[in-house]
Formats: structure tokens, sequence, C-alpha cells
């Protein structure tokens, strides 16, 4: 809970950020050495992964009067994907004061969409104000989660064998947090610099450097901007353009900053505000309205308004419905691919080169330097370790057809184990943390059920979850995102695991009701 | 059913890519070149690769009409296909002496037409319109045109570079084929039907008397050239061999008009035909060029530099 002192607190993120970073990096050469036998007595909770969720879960079990927990996170700070994606301009597309957990409001967001470094000081504070660190296993990649049935323990084991367990496992490791460079032939011939937007490369100095960024997605439309102030030119590769819409950002004036602390209310007020507003977009997003058209009429005002070159915006107008991929939010996108120094280029990728790239225009674009952004790893179908459930059964074989989960949060036959951003459980139009909110208030009842009734398996019933896939495929069936392009949230067969089709109410509605019916217990 | 899967011709398509580095322009054969051909081949070149960019922005037009996401990216392939044979075409006027610095060779007045109609309306004909009209354009001028070259130049590059155009454009024919005969799959008399309702638009008129004047002009300088005509009718009586060699390709009313025009091109005798759009050939080719309007950024991306680094 933010208090006026927490805002003071606040209103200086560089500090705490950079003592939060140092002690996540003390706890880390503190705690690295766990013991290689499992603790005799488990924890109550094993909480996998230390960004918002890992950390949201965290609090919320504090407040819950819930202990005897453990993080474990495998990097050495906490932040997750804020952690990760530090590229030049990286920032929400969601404004902060809605980007944000309600429990733990921050009064001093600089602007009304934050930068990542601004974000990652938020986490930070958040470990910090709710005295999470003891809690947190740092270099803890999880290996395998088992669940024995017997004795209704989770098990997880690290890639060092370390071993931890708990009466209930909450999988956070979040959905975005793998990548790889993607598959283009010739990749590994290259021989300059490569870096993916994730794992940015902050020493590598760009100034008079020819750089090729290939991917013009959420990522790509925020770095290259950066890119074209320093580098020498910067050539787009773009394959699908995206719909871009203005971004209302501005900074944050001070009186604004100094009500929020002395009104915690007037905070409150925006945040229902802004929530109400990114609801309402649902009816442009998610389905097909005529509200679509008015979102698209906007898209295509802000592209005409930036764009002169009647080719180059030809290049840039999306082909798909609004909201079948990812919006985008941006106003110094279109700007920036004009400068002198910036090229789109939409020929596709023959190869990638020894200097360069090469496109089916038959020309070989040189460059020092590639940036991919091309987003992350998202599995539909798998987990990102080994989760092995009742009798031995495989999360991942069971997901082969496509991932499914009762209410996004439980999967039969994997009792005690609850999921954050699982199976439609995405939102397309609302923050992120709305959802995870009402995420995190469902598994602490859970939580509260098998601690308080000292039960070994609370297990959600095949029937139910059968039952609420088929009625969430029936609905995502009229979405946009069923509409016909390819986007990450479809499998290659075009099942969507990915998102939630509906406002963000009806999904905290779903969420909000526990019913014991469809579930086991024993 | 002569038609070809499209998922494996993506496919092929991908793997066969190459690039202009591939080629060596500074080997030796550029020698080779006539003084006498010198003159009428930069004309010819000059054609020929305004031809294979129009070509291009004609497949950039398909690319976002597609029915399918395969036929989608095919498209993109073959718009990207068709710049890079302008762009070799470029290399080896460059090659040749025929290029002062960066210049790029001026288009003819019909080119300049078609060229500001395909920015203008291209993006707003069905799909089947352009699809039925690019074969003819690809099989008529850039078949004809390039076998007429490889019989006249010896240089070896030129062999080298046509060879892989060729292979290309093989491709380009294949897909553009079975894409009229896909046409032709749905019931006729609807599809007549649209095809009617397009034909009224005014858009597609304009594109029609564009093109028309075109293909007049593109004779007369193939004929300049020293081509006997007999060659470019042949080509395009191919498009009707090839077009109409199934149910489906003959139902394709997209398939039966261009068919038909063709005949009349080639029918030097239909005074019809010939007298009126001889006289336009003959029109356009006196507006001045001042009078046309810039050219659209599509065509500043034409390069005959096998690298970039801008």
């Amino acid at each position: 809970m933010s208090t006026t002192e927490d805002s003071k607190k606040m209103a200086k993120p560089k500090a705490p950020r950079k003592k939060a970073a140092a002690a996540c990096k003390t706890t880390a050469r503190r705690k690295t050495a766990a013991r290689k036998k499992a603790p005799e007595k488990p924890q109550s909770v094993l909480i996998v992964g230390a960004g918002f969720a890992g950390l949201g879960m965290a609090i919320r079990l504090k407040q819950a009067g819930i202990e005897d927990f453990i993080i474990l996170e495998r990097g050495n700070a906490v932040g997750g994907t804020w952690r990760d994606n530090q590229y030049p301009g990286a920032a929400c597309d969601i404004p902060s004061n809605l980007y944000s957990y309600s429990f733990a409001p921050n009064p001093n967001w600089s602007r009304s969409f934050s930068g990542s470094e601004e974000i990652l000081d938020y986490v930070h504070h958040l470990v910090a104000e709710f005295g999470l660190e003891k809690h947190i296993r740092f270099e803890q990649n999880v290996a395998e989660l088992r669940f024995d049935e017997t004795k209704g323990i989770w098990t997880a084991t690290t890639d060092k064998d370390v071993v931890f367990t708990g009466r209930a496992a909450v999988m956070a490791q979040g959905p975005l947090a793998n990548c790889s460079f993607p598959a283009i032939t010739g990749i590994e011939d290259f021989k300059g610099k490569k870096i993916h937007s994730a794992r940015w490369d902050h020493d590598y100095d760009f100034s008079g450097k020819n750089v090729a960024v290939v991917g013009t997605g959420a990522s790509g439309i925020q770095i290259i901007p950066e890119l074209v102030k320093v580098a020498k030119h910067v050539k787009v590769f773009q394959r699908t353009p995206g719909w871009v819409m203005p971004r209302p950002d501005f900074s944050t004036p001070e009186w604004n900053k100094l009500l929020f602390r002395k009104v915690p209310a007037s905070q409150q007020a925006m945040r229902e505000l802004l929530y109400w507003s990114h609801e309402s977009m649902a009816l442009a997003v998610i389905w097909n309205s005529p509200l679509t058209r008015i979102a698209e009429r906007i898209g295509k005002w802000h592209l005409r308004r930036q764009v002169k070159d009647r080719w180059l915006r030809r290049q840039l107008t999306p082909d798909f419905t609004i909201g079948c991929k990812r919006v985008l939010v941006s106003n110094d996108y279109y700007p920036a691919l004009q400068k002198d120094n910036a090229k789109l280029i939409t020929w596709p990728i023959a190869r990638i080169s020894e200097e360069g790239i090469r496109t089916v225009e038959g020309i070989e674009h040189q460059v020092d330097c590639i940036v991919f952004a091309t987003g992350f790893d998202v599995s539909h179908s798998g987990t990102p370790f080994p989760v092995l459930g009742r009798g031995g059964r495989v999360m991942g074989d069971d997901w082969k057809g496509g991932a499914q989960a009762y209410k996004s949060i439980n999967v039969s036959g994997y009792p005690n184990l609850f999921l954050t951003f699982g199976p439609n459980s995405g939102p397309g139009h609302n923050s992120a943390l709305v959802y995870m909110e009402s995420q995190l208030e469902y598994a602490l009842k859970g939580i509260r059920k098998i601690v308080g009734e000292d039960l070994k398996v609370l297990d959600v019933r095949e029937d139910a979850q059968q039952r609420f896939n088929k009625g969430i495929q029936k609905r995502l069936a009229k979405t946009n995102w069923n509409s016909g392009c390819k986007s990450w949230y479809l499998t290659e067969d075009g099942f969507n695991a990915t998102m939630y089709p509906g406002f963000a109410t009806q999904y905290a509605a779903q969420m909000s009701e526990f019913k014991e019916e469809d579930y086991q217990t024993a | 059913m002569a038609s070809i899967d499209l998922d494996k011709m993506l496919a092929k398509i991908k793997s066969t890519q190459w690039a202009l580095s591939d080629i060596d322009w500074d080997a030796p054969g550029a020698e080779l070149i006539t003084e006498e051909q010198w003159p009428k081949l930069k004309e010819f070149m000059a054609d020929l690769m305004w031809i294979e960019h129009v070509g291009a922005r004609a497949f950039a037009a398909l690319a976002k009409k597609a029915p399918t996401d395969t036929l989608r990216e095919i498209y993109s392939y073959f718009h990207a296909e068709e710049q890079r044979h302008a762009n070799a075409e470029m290399a080896l006027m460059r090659r040749w002496g025929m290029l002062e610095g960066d210049e790029i060779p001026e288009p003819n007045v019909n080119l300049r037409i078609i060229i500001e109609w395909l920015d203008r309306f291209a993006d707003e004909m069905p799909v089947y319109v352009l699809g039925t009209v690019v074969p003819m354009l690809e099989i008529a001028l850039d078949g004809a045109l390039c076998t007429f070259l490889l019989e006249t130049v010896k240089d070896p590059v030129c062999h080298q570079a046509f060879e892989k155009i060729n292979d290309d454009e093989s491709r380009h024919l294949g897909v553009g084929f079975t894409v009229m005969e896909m046409q032709g799959r749905s019931a006729s008399y609807i599809k007549m039907v649209q095809m009617m309702a397009r034909v009224m638009d005014p858009r597609l008129i304009l594109g029609i008397a564009s093109y028309m004047p075109l293909l007049n002009k593109m004779r007369d300088n193939v004929i300049a050239m020293g081509l006997p005509e007999e060659k470019l009718y042949k080509a395009m009586q191919k498009f009707e061999r090839i077009g109409g060699r199934t149910e489906e390709g003959r139902r394709n009313p997209w398939f039966q008009l261009i068919k038909q025009h063709g005949r009349w091109v080639t029918n030097r005798s239909n005074k019809v035909y010939h007298v009126p759009v001889d006289a336009l050939v003959k029109i356009t080719g006196m507006v001045p060029r001042k009078a046309l309007p810039a050219v659209p950024s599509w065509v500043k991306e034409l390069t005959y530099e096998p690298t970039a680094t801008r």
C-alpha cells in the first residue's frame, strides 16, 4: 500500500533502483549456495519467476498472512520482462496509472506512458516496500516441476540440481520471457554485431554505424526512433506493417503528482477513467464492429498526417483488421522512418550474408549491426520446463493440440498448481496487470483453501475444464484475432490459446468466483 | 488440370533466390557489343527494364488483393523479383556504358502513363484483372524481348543474367496461368457479370486506354530493333495456347478478353483496332514530358549496385 511516505520514496526513482539492484546482487550471492537436498518442511507456496506476476503473487500472499513461500528466479535481478527489455526507447504502451498494481499505486509516474527504466524502478520499489528480498532465490533456473500425489507436494528441481518443495506452486515465469534470433538463412554467417531487442547490449556504440533493424512490432517501433538519432544510417526491414495509433504521452506536472500523493482517491479515479476508456476499446479491437472502422480511420489519419509520400504510406498501410495483431502506439516511428539517415525496406529477406541482409530484389544491404526486434518465443503448446502432474502426466504432452486450462489458471491433472498468464488470459485492449490482479486473487483463494483445509489435492475437474474451453473457443471464433491474419496469438494451425475473448471486466467476473464444485479435493 | 501446387511453388521460390552480387559484372565480354548494336540496345534495354519495373508494381498490387496467404506471399516475392530483373538489366546497361553516373534511363511516354495509372489505380483493381493482364505482358513483351536479346547479344554476362531472369519468369508464368484457371473455376456467368461491372469502371477504362498503345508502341520498338514482329506475335499466341489449355482457363472471361485483344494486336490487317490505337501511340508520343506528373517514389528504388550501405 502506498502511503505519503512511500510516495516520497518513489519521488526519487533512481536511488531505490540502484539500491534494489545492488541488493538483488548481494542476495544472489548469498542465496545461490542453496542446499542440494530438499528442505524437510515444504514451503506453502513455490513461485517461479520474479517479474510482475511472481512479485505480485508474493505481495498478495504476504498481505493474506502467508509468509512461507519462496520465489525462484533464473536471473540475478528482479523485473522479468522489464529487466530484460531495456533497449533504447523501451516503454509500456498502456498508461502507467493502469500498468501498475492497484494495491501498490505510484503517484510519481513521470509520464503518462513511462519508460522501461521507470517501470523497473517501480518493480524494485515493490520488492523493497513489501520486504520480498528474503523470499527470492536468484539464479535458480527451474528445470522441472513435479507433483507428488501421495504427499501433495510440488518439487522444483533447478538446472543445478537444487531442489525446492511447496504445497502449492505458481508458474509466473511469464509468456514473454524467452527470446532467440529468428531462423533466417545465413544468420550465423553474419560477421557484424547481432543484438536482440530483449537482450540489449548497452556497451555497443551505434554512433557512426550502419544498422539494420529486423521487425516492426511493438519493440521495433520503439527502438527505431532512438537508433535514428545516433546511428549513421538505419535500414528497417518490415514484413507486415502494423496499425500504429497516436500516443497521448505527456509528462506529469508536479501538481498532479502532489495531488495523487495527497489525495490517493484522485489517482484511483484516474485509474478508473483509464480502465473504462480501455474497456471501450475492446469494442473496436476484439470484435469487428463499427468502432473497428473508426479505430482504423484514426490509424489511417495518423499515417496520412505523418507520411506525405504515397508509396511509403502504401508500404506502411496494414492489410488486416485492426486488433487482429497487437495494436501499436507511437508518435515518433513514422517521422523517424522519413529521416535522411533512415530507410524502410519492404522487400522480403532472402538471406543474411557475411556483410548484411540480402533481399529478394537482389541487393545486399551491408550493415555493421543487425538489431532483431522479432519478439519472443511464445509457446502455445508447451511449457518452458517439463511440468509433471498426477500419475507422471506431462503438461506439454497434454497441450500438444494447443494449450488449455480452466479459467486460464488451473489445468486438470496438475493439482495445486496456478498459472499466471496461462492459456486464454491475454488482453488485447487493457492493462495486463488488471488481468494479473484477478489471477492473483483467484490463486490466493485456491492457496488459502489448500493451506487452510490442509488439502493434498485441489484439482480442477476435466469436464469443467473442457466445458470452459468449449465456451472460450466458441467466443474466440467471433473475434478479430481469429479473422485470418497470422500473429503470435495463434498456433501454426490457427488455434488461439493466447487471448481472452472479452472485456477485462468479464475476465475479472470469471475469476471472482471460485466454484468448488468444479474441483476435486483430497 | 494444369494447375501447380502453390505451396510447393512458394517453397521453390524461396529456395532459388539469387542476388546481383552472384554475377561478376566486370567479367570480360562487354566488348562483344558492337558499335552498331549499342544505341538501339540502349533504348531496348531501357524499355525492357521499365517493363520489368512496371510488372513489379503490378505484382505489388496483386499482393494486396491476393485471395490466399500463399498467393499473397508469392506475389510479394514476384514484386521483388521483377525489381531484381530491372536492377540486373540496369547493371547490364552500366556494364555496357549506357548509364551516365547514377542516371536511371528515362521511360517512354507510354510507360510513364502506365506508371501513373498503376500508381493511382492498380491497388483498386480486382486481382483477376491484373492477374490476367500481367501474364500477357510477361509472355509477350518480357518473353519475346528476352529471347531476342539472347539471340542478338553475345556477351556471356548477359546470358548469365538472363538465364536467372528466365528461370524466375517461368515461375511467374506458371503461377499466372494457375491463377487464371482458378478464376475460371467459378461460375462463368457470375464472373462475366462481375467483369462487365468492372469494365464499366472508369479507372479500368483508363488502364485499358494506356495498355493498348503500350503494346503497339512496343511492337514498333521491337521492329526498330530488327526483331521480326512475327516473333512477338508468336509469343502472344503462346498466351492463348497455354492459358486456354484447360477448361477452367478457357472459362475465365478475362482470359477470353485478353486473348481476343491479343488476336487484334497480332492481326495487322485489323484496321478497326490498329488505326485508332496507332493514333493513340502518336498522340501520346507528342505529350511533353514536362506535362506528366512527377514519377512516384517507388521508381527511385531502382539501382544497379549489387550492394547498398544507404
